[in-house]
């Protein structure tokens, strides 16, 4: 139960996290670009753990299953954080 | 802690949605509201995620401690049933060798009994050539004066009495010691007669 809470809390985090990052590119065009530029960087990160995910795995000792979830979870945080942002 | 933790998250939820939805987008404020109420939002989250990972560690401690406990007594339950089964059979040993003990002292008792038998009936049939001979020794004459009795056609007991032990009928003592001296010296004359 309580292990469930705290990743739903931190999913919430990641999510709230996104919608943050959403509503700085909505203050100026370059906070726009730069957070695109993030987002870019982002994505090429997770591009790149998808592919090294068993280095990735031992060097963060955490199993390539929990790496994995890792990865979908916090694509699901940018999908429903900017989400939810853009749809407001 | 578990009360704080449930409202950090729903404020948490509540202050990610509520300005982005419920807001009105002409107010100068709006921008700098959302910015306040996401930052908000985010911080709940992080303490509620933080919060419930502290509550689940300890849940988990105290999931193991409940396991090692369970084990200690299952453990301490095997022990005990170990050390009285060993006692058990310990017991059981102990029987055992008393009963064999009792097998071999009931064998020496039955041993002791064969021997004490067969002395008594050694020592029966020594103390009966013993009174033979003594009888023999003693009443031999009498015998034969009972014998020569018989053969001179004295038959009766009181006549006997008077020939060989010199005593009338009467009720002396002399008479009663003859006449159980007579009777006990009957059998043999008897033999004695069938033998001759």
């Amino acid at each position: 139960m309580m292990r469930a809470m705290y990743l739903a809390n931190y999913f919430i985090a990641g999510c709230i996290a996104f919608s943050l990052l959403g509503w700085v590119a909505s203050l100026h065009p370059y906070a726009f670009r730069a957070v695109l530029c993030l987002l870019a960087v982002i994505a090429i990160g997770w591009g790149l753990s998808w592919l090294l995910d068993f280095s990735l795995s031992k060097l963060l000792k955490i199993s390539v299953a929990d790496l994995q979830a890792l990865l979908i979870g916090s694509f699901a945080m940018l999908l429903i954080g900017l989400g939810v942002f853009l749809c407001s | 802690m578990q009360l704080k933790l449930f409202v950090l998250s729903a404020s948490s939820v509540v202050l990610w949605l509520a300005p982005l939805a419920t807001l009105d987008k002409t107010l100068d404020i709006h921008k700098a509201l959302q910015g306040v109420s996401l930052t908000a939002a985010f911080a709940c989250a992080v303490t509620a995620g933080n919060i419930a990972r502290k509550l689940s560690e300890q849940g988990e401690i105290e999931e193991i401690k409940t396991r090692a406990i369970t084990a200690d007594v299952v453990d301490e339950i095997a022990t005990s049933a170990y050390i009285s089964q060993v006692q058990r059979q310990q017991e059981a040993e102990q029987i055992l060798t008393a009963s064999d003990r009792t097998d071999e002292q009931e064998a020496e008792l039955d041993e002791i009994k064969q021997s004490l038998e067969l002395l008594i009936q050694k020592t029966s049939s020594d103390s009966g050539e013993l009174v033979l001979k003594t009888l023999t020794t003693r009443q031999q004459e009498q015998i034969e004066l009972i014998l020569q009795c018989h053969a001179k056609g004295i038959s009766g007991k009181n006549k006997i009495l008077k020939e060989v032990w010199g005593v009338s009928a009467g009720s002396s003592q002399a008479y009663r010691n003859a006449k159980a001296e007579y009777e006990y010296l009957m059998p043999f004359t008897k033999e004695e007669e069938e033998g001759g």
